[in-house]
């Protein structure tokens, strides 16, 4: 014997190799583990029994399920709350805790509460603490503090998380004799195959049995045949295989996401067969929840996988015959085994019954575990009639002492994935458990979610699966129903379960959730409160909502539902098993971290010259590059120069273009000049604004359009859509990218220009509106003026690889004349000088052009545009708000976005509004009501607390004859 | 939400490349009554079963195309290139 005191000496068919030894950290002490072991089969062969403390009672819980099935082994690992413990294997400097406990979980404080089981019933917080209300308040933070399990770290380090993508014709979930089988057969025939197994080797439940197995005309232990499958499988073309994986869901279009590791794989797939196999679960009996009462493929993964005793003396719990064969097990690991107690009234195989009462184990049937007896471990069991319903004749009672209960009286099979595909379950009484009766197109199981028990159907299964997937494949009509059908008909000769013959005992601490902690007491008080149906008493009672999400206790629950409503359990069905069926972490599901950047490209150019750039959407922007009153000044009394790349630009180009933007825009386009550029409003058939922008016409059929930054992808799909579906000859391309541009504005605007262009710049022959192709410093861009911050200037576009040189050329060209950059806060405050709205920002999704002041731009003799109708019917009748400017009176610092107030009321907001050193006070933009709306009317704004008062301004604040531009 | 989505020009893909554009149905005449607009604005026929709709292929080709979907199941049954004017 090795030094930990329970652990087997070495097997083939162990996991663990005894060779290797491994140290990690159990609440900050050190543990010596085997490689291959998990975190929880470590603990235990050192001793531990007790794993965690239960969501409500806090009562001392051990190795229940040892696959991931139950809640009892949750703990804080490496930093990450609420991780099975028996799904992690062990590596260097790990590290462990308990959760949920305190001062420990070996002992408990907390444990009090369940003194309080009383003040506690099912529902309690909907009836308690609420009345006086001061109650609540109280109350509420303690309870908090005490719900959950785990605590998420906030010092935990992010972590990097992968994507990747698979496509398959055939996906096989478990890797189980009969997956392995589905897989082979299918792989052969030609299919591309994925095989998904979420332990770390394939094999399924043989890989820890040493019962012989025939399989080809030989007699084989399980284990054996696990590694003779396994093997048989590697090297076959088209099969790919992934272990410690989990596929967690099935959503449409045959996605079926595999969870492993850090990575996430999405797996698109023609087929699925899904041979997930069973779990098992416990019955409800009181304290059925203590450490030491397992399950028994439990005990055999612990000692056939793990080299380790569950125990010394073992109590078996059946209901079927693979009880026999865990009493076996035990017997061949020196384990005594104090009783074997069958549920069952006829034993299936009595040959199996009488060997081992020749081996000296007692076979009692007809009896039932009534009760765990223990503090915090099982150190024996109460066994009654099974006949009983309720009430126990203590006279026929035994006692029988035990340090491990092996219970195998109820599977259920893996069938989330089945159910999520669109599967029907139906359960079969001859069986023992739910199964499918009707699979979706396409979808196909095998093994013993079917059913089945014995390995050479299961193995038939797999193929019977795998073949008819196949067919499905080929689009030849499938006989797959008929042979589920036979399956199915097979699985019911096999049966050796009872079903239905253990009914939960009465009285208290009996559970069905261990989850969720809630008794059989709990429920049936659910339903006679009312919560008489399965999904009501569910989210009543929170069963099956805990981490096991009902693997645990969906059957148990809804047999005591069915009893307490008189009603047969088909008849009130089981609740729907959603997506993702294991914990999936919201890292694994985002993926690598990816934030995409729009950088124009002069950026380098502004980071050379200033540090505050700004995010506008994707974009990056130069905020100001030394200060607002600097560029202000510079703009206004010299010239400026900023980069506009951001905004969006479409060329429309062909014969019937001037059409396609007639019908889109609210003014005239066909009937726009060449050389000339307009200002454009475009709008939806309700008449609200959708964007605007600058329309240049370059030719009879070539136009260029600029769109507001961030918004060009809206309208690029805005346009395709209204030109597709007609025959009207018109090409849009996107060329936000492709062009860079820059506005070069003020006074000396002109000069600068004409020192590095050829083009005539002059009034007649440039005019105001007006737009030119023509080369800047030798490259070839195409110029508009235009004039959004107020003052004589060209926007100027051109191809985006010239973006630092022209940059560098206009700044040049600038220097005798003072032109300096200015950034988008300085551009802000300008074109609000001038009363220019920014869609989007001064205007919102249900802004009109009549409310927003642009009603200069309908042109309703125009015949058709989208917006048309809504606007004749507007212009009809006034809105209910208007944009107006509005300049303050005295004092008081309005921000973007602060309350309009009138008489005490919020009445509008202000959307823009800024410093104006032309008129020395706070101007801006903001919505007021159309009564309140009139040149001279008084409002308030609301800032720093106060209201400050503001009068409404018809005209622009800067230049309102537009005579600078001209 | 995960079905997949055939674009007639690029083949089935994942339908997170594309941009649902709305129900499939006709603009009103300019001169049509009021109630027309209304209903054509506000008002949408959301269809249990195969609706005709557009879709935008964003991350691909940039078309629009029209898309038969039973809203029930989403499966497409067809998609093809508009042909006739709104």
């Amino acid at each position: 014997m090795t030094n930990d005191g329970d652990r087997l000496s070495a097997h083939s068919s162990h996991q663990v190799s005894q060779e290797r030894r491994v140290t990690f950290y159990f609440q900050g002490r050190p543990v010596g583990a085997l490689s291959g072991d998990t975190v929880a089969s470590a603990l235990f062969a050192q001793g531990r029994r007790v794993f965690s403390r239960s969501f409500k009672y806090h009562r001392p819980r051990g190795l229940l399920c040892c696959s991931g099935d139950c809640p009892n082994c949750l703990m804080e690992i490496d930093g990450k709350p609420n991780i099975r413990a028996c799904r992690v294997q062990v590596r260097p400097g790990l590290h462990a805790r308990a959760q949920h406990a305190w001062p420990s979980v070996d002992h408990d404080f907390l444990r009090v509460i369940e003194r309080f089981e009383r003040l506690l019933p099912i529902g309690f917080y909907y009836k308690t603490l609420y009345k006086p209300q001061l109650l609540w308040k109280i109350a509420e933070p303690i309870i908090r503090k005490l719900a959950g399990l785990g605590r998420v770290s906030k010092q935990a380090p992010s972590e990097e998380y992968e994507h990747r993508y698979e496509f398959v014709d055939v996906i096989v979930i478990g890797g189980g004799p009969a997956g392995i089988e589905a897989a082979k057969v299918a792989a052969s025939s030609g299919a591309s195959v994925l095989l998904v197994e979420n332990e770390p080797q394939l094999g399924g439940h043989l890989r820890y049995e040493t019962k012989l197995y025939p399989y080809e005309e030989l007699e084989r232990p399980g284990y054996e045949l696990a590694h003779m499958m396994n093997s048989a499988l590697q090297n076959t073309a088209d099969l790919s295989i992934l272990t410690d994986a989990t596929a967690f869901g099935s959503y449409e279009g045959g996605l079926v996401p595999v969870l492993q590791g850090r990575t996430l794989i999405h797996v698109r797939t023609r087929a699925m067969i899904v041979a997930a196999g069973c779990h098992q679960y416990l019955p409800v009996f009181r304290n059925n929840d203590l450490p030491g009462v397992m399950l028994s493929r439990s005990a055999l993964r612990l000692m056939n996988l793990f080299a380790i005793r569950p125990g010394k003396r073992a109590a078996v719990y059946t209901a079927n015959d693979q009880g026999y064969e865990a009493a076996f097990e035990c017997l061949r690991h020196n384990i005594e085994v104090a009783a074997l107690i069958d549920a069952r009234k006829h034993v299936h195989r009595p040959e199996r019954a009488f060997d081992l009462q020749l081996r000296g184990v007692p076979v009692i049937s007809g009896m039932k575990i009534i009760e765990a007896c223990g503090s915090r471990a099982v150190c024996a069991v109460k066994i009654a009639s099974a006949e009983d319903s309720t009430r126990v004749d203590s006279s026929h009672q035994q006692t029988i002492k035990c340090d491990v209960v092996l219970v195998s009286t109820g599977s259920q099979g893996n069938s989330a994935l089945l159910l999520q595909a669109g599967c029907q379950l139906g359960l079969d009484k001859q069986i023992g458990q739910p199964v499918p009766v009707r699979l979706a197109p396409g979808v196909f199981a095998a093994g013993e979610i079917l059913g089945l028990r014995s390995l050479p159907s299961i193995i038939r299964s797999g193929q019977a699966a795998a073949q008819s997937a196949i067919q499905y494949l080929k689009l030849e009509t499938v006989s797959w129903q008929d042979e589920l059908d036979g399956l199915l008909a097979q699985a019911r000769q096999q049966s050796n379960a009872s079903f239905g013959s253990i009914r939960p005992t009465g009285g208290t601490k009996n559970f069905v959730c261990l989850c969720e902690d809630v008794t059989q007491m709990d429920l049936e008080q659910g339903v006679e409160e009312g919560f008489d149906e399965i999904e009501t008493l569910k989210r009543y009672s929170t069963v099956s909502m805990g981490p096991c999400q009902g693997r645990m206790c969906a059957r148990n629950s809804t047999e005591i539902c069915a009893q307490a409503t008189n009603r047969d359990f088909g008849a009130v069905g089981m609740t729907t098993a959603r997506p993702p069926i294991c914990p999936v972490p919201l890292g694994v599901l985002a993926g690598p971290e990816f934030h995409p950047v729009k950088r124009t490209s002069l950026h380098y150019k502004h980071l050379a010259s200033t540090n505050k750039i700004m995010d506008m959407g994707l974009w990056k922007r130069p905020f100001v590059y030394t200060t607002v009153a600097e560029e202000y000044d510079a703009v206004r009394n010299h010239a400026g120069l900023i980069d506009v790349s951001t905004l969006g630009k479409l060329f429309v180009r062909g014969k019937d273009s001037p059409v396609l933007l007639d019908k889109l825009y609210t003014h005239w386009f066909s009937k726009l000049a060449v050389g000339r550029t307009r200002y454009g409003l475009m709008c939806d058939d309700s008449g609200t604004i959708l964007d605007d922008g600058t329309v240049a016409r370059l030719s009879d059929d070539r136009y260029y359009v600029t769109t507001s930054t961030g918004n060009i992808d809206f309208v690029e799909q805005w346009m395709k859509w209204w030109a597709a579906g007609t025959n009207w000859c018109v090409h849009i391309v996107n060329v936000t990218s492709g062009m860079a541009a820059v506005n070069l504005a003020g006074p000396k605007a002109r000069e600068i220009l004409a020192k590095v262009t050829p083009l005539d710049l002059s009034g007649p022959a440039f005019p105001y509106m007006a737009c030119r192709e023509a080369r800047v410093a030798e490259v070839p861009a195409l110029l508009l003026r235009v004039g959004f911050v107020g003052e004589i200037g060209w926007e100027i576009h051109f191809p985006a690889d010239y973006g630092e040189y022209l940059w560098d050329v206009l700044l040049d060209a600038g220097r005798d004349y003072h032109l300096k950059p200015f950034g988008v806060e300085t551009q802000r405050l300008l074109r609000l000088e001038k009363k220019h709205i920014i869609v989007g920002h001064d205007t919102d999704a249900l802004s009109n052009p009549y409310d927003s002041d642009l009603q200069w731009v309908v042109k309703l003799d125009k015949p058709d545009f989208i917006g048309r109708h809504a606007h004749e019917k507007m212009r009809a009748q006034s809105g209910k708000n208007r944009l107006v400017g509005f300049q303050c009176v005295n004092g008081g610092q309005p921000d973007d976005g602060c309350a309009v107030v009138i008489r005490g009321k919020l009445a509008g907001r202000v959307t823009s509004a800024r410093f104006s050193p032309k008129l020395n006070k706070y101007v801006g933009l903001a919505w007021l009501p159309t009564e309140h709306s009139r040149s001279g009317s008084e409002f308030g704004f609301y800032a720093d607390g106060i209201v400050h008062p503001a009068v409404v301004v018809d005209e622009p604040f800067y230049d309102p004859e537009g005579n600078r531009l001209k | 939400m995960s079905f997949l989505m055939p674009c007639p020009n690029c083949g089935t893909r994942s339908v997170y490349e594309f941009r649902f554009g709305g129900e499939f149905r006709r603009r009103p005449d300019p001169g049509a009554p009021d109630s027309d607009w209304v209903d054509y604005v506000y008002n949408r026929a959301n269809i249990n079963g195969v609706q005709k709709e557009w879709w935008y292929h964003r991350d691909g080709c940039e078309k629009w195309f029209v898309a038969e979907r039973d809203t029930t199941c989403n499966m497409v049954n067809a998609s093809y290139w508009p042909y006739e004017s709104l």
